[in-house]
């Protein structure tokens, strides 16, 4: 029966159906195949589903990543960078990455990310010589780091589900970010170096001191952020209503780069995205919660003999787990499903939880940008215009360096936990 | 995804006795939008006067919570009518992307009816699940309004959105393009949009 | 037939301790096997409520302090010193209170479910990053209350800024010091771990957890007198365990916290010093009245004479 749920689903998926029927049609016949239970419940978990109250963070990054690419902040953040970097072989590529960590520690969500560093960093990079499918392929897969920087709805929403500390993940996120920053920052200069990109002429520090000025404001954002939440003056969620008001006052009072008629426009856009999202996590909630009622995930746990699994293992099979849903589904949907199955088995491996979420983030964040299903190539898509298989095309030594990211952290958990110890313990 | 400069306009043609149709449908679209775009303001505006209410006041806005969850509901169900109407829900379209038009038209018209009829039935479910609500009173704890005001604009949307696909599925049986939504035609052009 | 009994808390809390007692009654008296759903796995408090009203469960834990939505006297268990503060008394009066086993049991069935059991989870208390021994201490603390406006007027009269959060960001906002306390039973702050970021404990006495067990109406209904009686006694049982269980669990707790927090002061209020934390509650008995209207007041009124009635049975005066 479970096969012929997920075969239903998988079909209906590849077939082109919008993303909230195959989680539908799996919720139906779970509901009403598989045990029949009243039909109300099925829209009481799907509005259950979307009432977490840290889920308020997303349209609020999403907003004001909008407004800062519209604006002017997003080029200034990247000028400034660039300033830096753009005279080193692969500095453009570097610029990217780096940027897209550094928009990483305002933004939570990698889908804000792609919109905000891509735009403007996508037609500089095709200017130089890199190729589209590097391109496209660097900015979704470099997002990812947003989701492991602080602040991040994929923690956010995996703190909130297994009452692990919020706090904790975040610090805990920071180190894999970096590492992985690292060796695409390395990819970039080797690719470089072997498609012979030309470089930019060196800034000056005269033009390198301007850049600093003209991305002082902007560069309040991390201040804001991190001094507010570390300040004990808001919590995450808040932080990201707190940016969409600095964006605001930023792009319509300081530099009067919108119009007030621009801001009605984002906010709608905003508005439009957060509904595409948050009826895949309605969906996805009902579809997890009928799996939880039949006992599903117990059944399949119980036919694969973890239950007395060691660490090792028991990560092993998280991290492949989340990968595979993640390949299929909303990645969001797959920390609400697969979170609460495997919490029995962390607390009986004596894994701590801390680690757990730095894993299942960073295959979420994998996931995201990974075919077939990923929102970030959806949003790529949408943004730049360009064909699914344009997208995806260059992603597979970027899905490699990430799985070998994971496969460091099972075995050296101080990547994630080192910072997190030396903070809280 | 396509938005193709043609947002808030309508499928119908605006001729005969589909006059009226086609204002009711404009009027939507409208009511949609503005919607969408009032609820995401509204809610960095709470979240942000609570932080200067608890920092500056130390009066915490006790019902920013319930509003904010109401407010993602009214969100979550106003935009999903409107981005079944610009063609925005998330799909995997590599298949249907590498298909001849034709096909593709036909594979548009299937999915059109099958995900048009999930919505209906959902709205069917939606409202015994408001209806529920309704007859045990519930109030939310702190806004102190009836809990089924907050809830009741699930069946809306689950039925609007329905009414799209229905739409979409009437626009490529009776044009000759393919359309992935009631007024979006599904091409990529080179233009950059908004997301 | 298989019954599933859904919690607000996890197996090793009090609610799954209760539970774990019933289904194992149940199981050695009846045919019937019931499956335990711990918190989380079929949703929060208001879900697990309407899955019983629905019928998918047939057992559930709805605190009353969450079930005021529904029922509105319910909230009286949210308010400051209305419960008697010793466990003994706090016993009987679960036990023989008609104005909880007639009154507000006979609210339950309005809302397509049946009171089944109320028991206690143990005193509330305050822990917080500052010592609390008057009001004045709570000047300026950022409180975390639960969303209800009868705690936030709780906190408010009791001096401090009372804070709606949700409980997922209560552990980073104390340690980020975006709030500066909280309050739980005491089993609570040691299972989340509360006592790690603050750093004073505080028995006002002003509220003992309370917590009830409901059951779908139609389900209970449709039982036959055999059965029926197997789910009464199950849930005596049940009620006889968990009140023995807890004499000492909220000592055990604080054991525990300070073995794993040496630092960490736990303080007792006196009499003197619980006074005018009683006078502030006065403010939230008018604020419930107000709310809930004439019915209230007669919950109230009758739990004080219910609550006098225990405390001449448990031989306090
Ligand atoms: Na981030
Ligand atoms: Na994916």
């Amino acid at each position: 029966m479970t096969a012929t749920m997920l075969g239903v689903m998988i079909v209906l998926l590849l077939l082109g159906f919008p993303m909230m029927v195959p989680l539908i049609a799996g919720s139906f016949v779970a509901f009403f195949v598989y045990m029949p239970i009243p039909p109300e419940i099925m829209v009481q978990q799907m509005i259950a589903g979307i009432r977490p109250s840290a889920l308020v963070a997303v349209p609020m990054f999403i907003l004001a990543a909008d407004i800062i690419t519209k604006g002017h902040s997003a080029d200034r953040l990247i000028d400034l960078v660039m300033r830096f970097v753009g005279h080193l072989r692969g500095g453009l590529g570097v610029t990217a990455a780096t940027s897209c960590a550094l928009f990483g520690a305002v933004s939570g969500s990698t889908q804000a990310t792609v919109v905000a560093i891509g735009s403007p960093l996508r037609p500089r990079m095709l200017e130089a010589g890199y190729k589209d499918s590097f391109t496209l392929a660097l900015i979704v897969n470099a997002s990812d780091i947003a989701m492991l920087i602080p602040p991040s709805i994929a923690m956010i929403i995996y703190g909130v589900i297994s009452g692990t500390s919020i706090s904790e993940l975040f610090i805990a996120g920071v180190g894999p970010g970096l590492l992985i920053l690292v060796l695409f920052s390395v990819y970039c200069v080797i690719y470089a170096k072997r498609h012979d990109i030309p470089v930019l002429e060196r800034a000056s520090w005269a033009e390198r001191i301007d850049a600093v000025k003209g991305a002082l404001w902007p560069l309040g954002f991390p201040v804001i952020v991190v001094g507010g939440i570390y300040g004990g003056i808001f919590s995450p969620t808040e932080a990201a209503s707190v940016c969409v008001v600095y964006a605001v006052i930023l792009e319509f009072v300081i530099f009067r780069s919108l119009k007030l008629a621009e801001l009605v426009e984002i906010a709608k856009s905003t508005g439009l995205i957060t509904a595409v999202v948050f009826i895949l996590v309605a969906a996805g909630a009902a579809f997890s919660w009928a799996i939880s009622f039949n006992q599903i995930p117990q059944q399949i746990l119980g036919a694969l003999g973890l239950a007395d699994a060691g660490p090792v293992m028991v990560l092993v099979a998280i991290s492949v787990a989340f990968f595979i849903g993640c390949m299929f589904v909303d990645p969001i949907v797959v920390i609400l499903v697969l979170t609460p199955i495997f919490a029995p088995l962390v607390s009986g491996a004596g894994i701590d939880p801390v680690l757990v979420g730095v894993i299942i983030t960073l295959q979420v964040a994998i996931g995201s940008a990974t075919p077939p299903f990923g929102c970030d190539i959806f949003t790529a898509i949408a943004v730049f215009r360009r064909p699914y298989v344009d997208v995806v095309r260059g992603t597979p030594p970027f899905v490699a360096m990430l799985v070998g990211v994971s496969a460091a952290l099972i075995f050296f958990p101080q990547i994630a936990l080192f910072l997190r110890d030396l903070a809280f313990r | 995804m396509a938005e193709n400069g043609s947002q808030d306009h309508t499928a119908i043609p605006a001729q005969g006795w589909l006059r009226p149709l086609a204002a009711l449908d404009g009027l939507i679209a409208r009511l949609e939008a503005a919607v969408l775009a009032a609820g995401v303001i509204l809610m960095a505006v709470l979240s942000v006067a609570n932080v200067i209410g608890r920092f500056v006041f130390g009066q915490s806005i006790f019902f920013a919570e319930e509003l904010n969850q109401f407010l993602v509901v009214l969100i979550t169900f106003f935009g999903i009518g409107y981005a079944a109407r610009q063609g925005r829900h998330i799909r995997m379209t590599a298949f249907y992307d590498a298909m001849p038009d034709r096909a593709r038209k036909w594979l548009m018209v299937v999915i059109a009816l099958i995900t048009a009829a999930a919505m209906f039935v959902l709205a069917w479910y939606a409202l015994a699940y408001v209806q529920s609500v309704l007859d045990t009173g519930r109030v939310a704890p702190a806004l102190r309004v009836p809990v089924w005001v907050t809830l009741v604009w699930a069946p809306v949307g689950f039925v609007v959105t329905g009414i799209q696909y229905v739409m979409t599925a009437v626009v490529n049986l009776t044009r000759p393009e393919v359309y992935v939504s009631s007024s979006v035609i599904d091409s990529y052009d080179d233009s950059p949009t908004e997301v | 037939a298989e019954w599933k009994f859904a919690l607000e808390e996890a197996i090793h809390e009090v609610q799954g301790v209760y539970a774990t007692k019933f289904k194992e009654h149940v199981e050695a008296n009846s045919d019937h096997t019931i499956a335990i759903f711990p918190f989380g796995t079929l949703g929060e408090s208001a879900d697990i409520t309407e899955l019983t009203q629905l019928g998918a469960v047939q057992f559930a834990n709805a605190s009353p302090g969450f079930m005021g939505s529904e029922i509105p006297e319910l909230n009286i268990f949210l308010m400051p010193y209305v419960l008697p503060e010793n466990p003994a008394v706090l016993a009987d009066f679960y036990k023989t209170s008609p104005t909880i086993n007639e009154t507000l049991a006979g609210k339950y069935p309005d809302q397509g479910l049946e009171l089944v059991d109320m028991y206690p989870e143990g005193e509330v208390v305050m822990t917080t990053k500052e010592p609390v021994t008057s009001p004045a201490d709570l000047d300026g603390v950022k409180f975390r209350v639960m969303t209800s406006p009868l705690l936030v007027e709780t906190y408010n009269a009791f001096g401090a800024t009372a804070t709606p959060l949700p409980w997922g960001e209560v552990f980073g906002a104390l340690q980020l010091g975006m709030i500066q306390g909280q309050e739980n039973p005491m089993f609570f702050v040691e299972s989340t771990k509360m006592y790690e970021v603050t750093d004073h404990i505080t028995y006002a006495g002003h509220n003992t957890f309370t917590t009830a067990v409901i059951a779908n109406k139609a389900f209970m209904d449709g039982l036959s007198d055999e059965d029926r009686a197997v789910v009464q006694a199950a849930a005596d049982a049940a009620y006889d365990y968990i009140i023995d269980y807890q004499q000492g669990l909220t000592e055990s707790a604080e054991a525990k916290i300070l073995e794993a927090k040496p630092e960490m002061t736990v303080t007792v209020l006196t009499d003197e010093q619980r006074a005018p934390f009683r006078a502030a509650a006065d403010r939230v008995r008018q604020k419930y009245v107000e709310m809930v209207g004439d019915s209230g007041k007669a919950v109230l009124e009758g739990f004080e004479a219910d609550i006098a009635a225990s405390k001449e049975r448990a031989g306090e005066s």
